[in-house]
């Protein structure tokens, strides 16, 4: 009993402050989504009242398209973060396995790239898609397809770079023994590295996945229209204004949209947690 | 992807009809000939790359090289008929006619205009003016001409189709003066009072006899008075003006130095306290707790949350009047409109949202270094402090400090975090200020290029490639010390 007062009392303290820390703006997220006035304006720290109003209007309003968003959300990030993994696996095998001219400028090139300040991109980017949007309406400016595009080129420099990292994990001795049992690259790449590196495929899809979700500054510039808007584009809508009066469905929706994406960490943390020490960082 | 290119070429789009044709081409030869098997595995990925992220880099740091901002948007050719055209003025009487618009026997955009009162009715197109004879001709109540010979009057609807050819058409009147289209029926005399010179490539003012020559720097100057200059200018190639001018022009210097010193101390001061704080939580958690795996779940909210919202909810929680910050300590501080408080704020939010990842990464660390260690450290006397510097920090440095690097770069543009939390206020915008308090450089380039002042895309490019050799000098450096590159050699 001693020792515990001596050895765990402090730390149960101290975590218990950084909880609250935590905790603070997480509990204040439920109280305006449940509260029936719907502000952040906090009179009290208990609440009164408690209605399940935001949460009704967001899916009644009819100028609130909040399962649409939710529906586009998920689908641009689900395809980003598939196709840029299966796109990108086929590169960092590449890069990390196969002996050609130009590997080192490529590689040089692929990290030389992921220090420009993207966002400073933006107004390039926005350019060209307008430019392609002149020609072929469908996949131009404005439109998902065309923001799925520029989704997909912004993740292949961090996922190659990442996935190669995984290639060069897995022991050379594996190809060899493929190799001299008369496999080709392509064999050695769909029949060795494939299945080795499924878990770490989903991983990095994980993180691709919710990279883009939190995606703001492109979907806003790309979606304009109330119905193709992503989650984060249309929630911020209601509180970019200077209604106070919005934070209830605001706080609502922020919910509901991150359900999913803490129950995927929490759930898989431990593999996400090998992702992250690779070293990428979460935007 | 053919059609792509045959459409793309038609709209005159060369740069990306090029790159999808050469695309098209790698594509084939790739996938139909064994030329290359390395191609086959990251010719996709490349083709992205490349189309959206190196293309569009290379893109700005052209554009670094231009005169590229409000007023200067569009090509010469495209300022010089703006300039024409805008160029023009009313006669000394003001004439109005009456007009209907319609078109000749051969299809051509023509009016049919009356003047009643001095019972002047005429024709024209685009080249010529064809009088008519008032006395043979019907007119309405007002006295105007209702129809002419070989002329076809537009339905409104025909009109709206060619909305944009009709008031740009200058419909002939005289040597000096042409008629331009007002409203839906009125159309007055106007002469050219700008006169393009494409010789001596000049503009003259016939009115004052004003010659404006091109400065050189995408504008028509008055040769007399060089600061008065025409509108609109167009995109010029000024090579390293944009680059010069972030050192000497001390109007743009001033702000660049405070905001570039900020984000210094933004990016350092982020990393510190997320990886102290991140550091102390995994220190409590490495040992058998009560609780150890809820405590755990909880630390990691922060980080598993979608960032964008949480940084709008603490941004409603620093507000001064109905914020729960002020409401919970019982104080009254203006959080987003004094300069320090703002900048504390925007630590405090960004050390939420950023510990939890330092907390996984240093208990991931922390279990490697073996207990070995410490336990024989002890064994010889050392003290927990001596355990701690000695041998603990040194081994978690050398597994964390590429992450810090990295981290370092990756706040070095936390653009969401200024912009969602303070837009990058406060500032003196009533003193003309650009550069708020809080503004990081990437914010403050980003309200050069896109703010809602005089917007300026080609400075703005300038900067952008100064903060990539910034930030990529601090990366290599990061990624030497770790030795990633070494698989290059």
């Amino acid at each position: 009993m001693k020792k515990f007062l001596k050895e765990d009392l402090w730390r149960h303290a101290i975590a218990l402050v950084i909880c609250f820390f935590v905790l603070f703006p997480i509990y204040l997220v439920f109280l305006s989504a449940l509260s029936p006035s719907g502000s952040l304006q906090v009179t009290s720290f208990i609440p009164k009242a408690i209605s399940l109003r935001n949460f009704h209007m967001l899916f009644s309003s009819p100028l609130i398209p909040y399962l649409t968003w939710m529906k586009n959300s998920i689908v641009i990030a689900g395809i980003v973060a598939i196709l840029s993994v299966v796109i990108g696996a086929a590169s960092a095998f590449a890069f990390s396995r196969l002996r050609f001219k130009g590997k080192k400028q490529g590689l040089q090139l692929l990290l030389l790239v992921q220090m420009f300040p993207a966002i400073l991109s933006l107004s390039a980017v926005y350019v060209i898609m307008e430019r392609v949007y002149s020609f072929a309406p469908r996949i131009g400016l404005g439109t998902q397809p065309g923001l799925l595009l520029v989704y997909m080129g912004g993740a292949m420099g961090v996922n190659i770079w990442l996935l190669k990292g995984f290639v060069d994990s897995i022991p050379l001795e594996l190809d060899e023994a493929a190799r001299v049992d008369g496999a080709s690259a392509v064999q050695t790449y769909w029949l060795i590295f494939v299945p080795l590196a499924a878990p770490v495929l989903a991983v990095v899809s994980l993180l691709s996945f919710i990279g883009t979700f939190n995606e703001f500054i492109l979907a806003r510039l790309f979606l304009v229209d109330m119905h193709a808007r992503t989650v984060a584009v249309g929630l911020q809508g209601f509180i970019s204004g200077q209604y106070v009066s919005n934070w209830g469905p605001f706080a609502a929706g922020s919910i509901i949209a991150s359900i999913p994406l803490v129950a995927i960490f929490l759930s898989l943390q431990k593999y996400i947690i090998s992702g992250l020490t690779a070293g990428s960082v979460k935007g | 992807m053919l059609m792509l290119i045959m459409s793309s070429f038609a709209k005159r789009e060369y740069a990306i009809s090029g790159f999808l044709t050469v695309g098209l081409i790698a594509i084939a030869l790739t996938y139909l000939t064994n030329y290359s098997i390395p191609m086959k595995f990251f010719l996709p990925g490349m083709l992205f790359l490349f189309a959206f992220v190196v293309g569009p880099i290379l893109y700005t740091v052209a554009m670094s090289g231009f005169q590229y901002s409000t007023g200067n948007y569009i090509s010469k050719p495209d300022a010089i008929s703006r300039i024409i055209a805008t160029g023009i003025r009313p006669d000394a009487n003001q004439t109005t006619f009456d007009i209907i618009v319609g078109e000749d026997s051969s299809k051509n955009l023509e009016i049919l205009a009356s003047d009643p009162t001095n019972k002047v009715y005429f024709l024209s197109t685009a080249t010529t003016k064809t009088d008519l004879d008032p006395t043979v001709l019907a007119v309405d109540e007002n006295g105007d001409a209702t129809k002419a010979p070989g002329f076809h009057p537009l339905t409104p609807d025909q009109q709206n189709a060619v909305d944009q050819k009709i008031t740009d058409t200058r419909f002939a009147y005289s040597s000096t003066y042409f008629i331009t289209i007002e409203g839906s029926n009125v159309a007055s005399l106007k002469s050219q009072t700008l006169m393009y010179n494409s010789s001596t490539d000049t503009f003259t003012n016939v009115q004052t006899g004003a010659i404006y020559k091109d400065n050189g720097v995408g504008d028509y100057a008055n040769v007399a008075n060089k600061v008065e200059l025409l509108q609109p200018g167009w995109r010029a190639p000024i090579w390293f003006s944009n680059y010069t001018k972030l050192f000497t022009d001390p109007q743009i210097r001033k702000p660049l130095v405070k905001v570039f010193i900020w984000t210094m101390v933004f990016a350092s001061l982020t990393v510190l306290t997320q990886f102290a704080l991140g550091l102390l939580v995994a220190m409590i958690m490495n040992r058998k707790l009560f609780g150890r795996r809820i405590y755990r779940s909880i630390f990691i909210l922060p980080y598993a949350m979608p960032s964008i919202m949480s940084i709008l909810i603490w941004g409603g929680m620093f507000d001064t009047e109905f914020g729960a910050i002020n409401h919970l300590f019982g104080t009254h501080v203006h959080w987003f409109q004094n300069g320090m408080y703002a900048r504390a704020a925007v630590i405090i939010v960004n050390l939420w949202l950023g510990f939890p990842y330092f907390y996984l990464i240093c208990s991931g660390a922390l279990q490697a270094i073996p207990a070995e260690l410490s336990e024989a450290a002890a064994i010889d006397g050392a003290t927990n402090r001596q355990i701690f510097r000695k041998i603990t920090m040194p081994l978690l440095l050398q597994v964390v400090s590429p992450l810090l690097v990295a981290s370092f770069a990756f706040n070095f543009n936390n653009f969401n975090i200024i912009y969602l939390l303070t837009g990058g206020g406060p500032s003196n915008t009533l003193g003309g200020d650009v550069a708020g308090s809080t503004d990081i450089l990437i914010s403050y380039t980003y309200k050069i290029a896109f703010g809602a002042g005089t917007q300026n895309l080609g400075l703005a490019s300038a900067i952008s490639v100064v903060i990539f050799v910034i930030i990529a000098s601090i990366s290599l450096y990061g990624i030497r010390r770790s030795k990633v590159l070494e698989s290059f050699k």
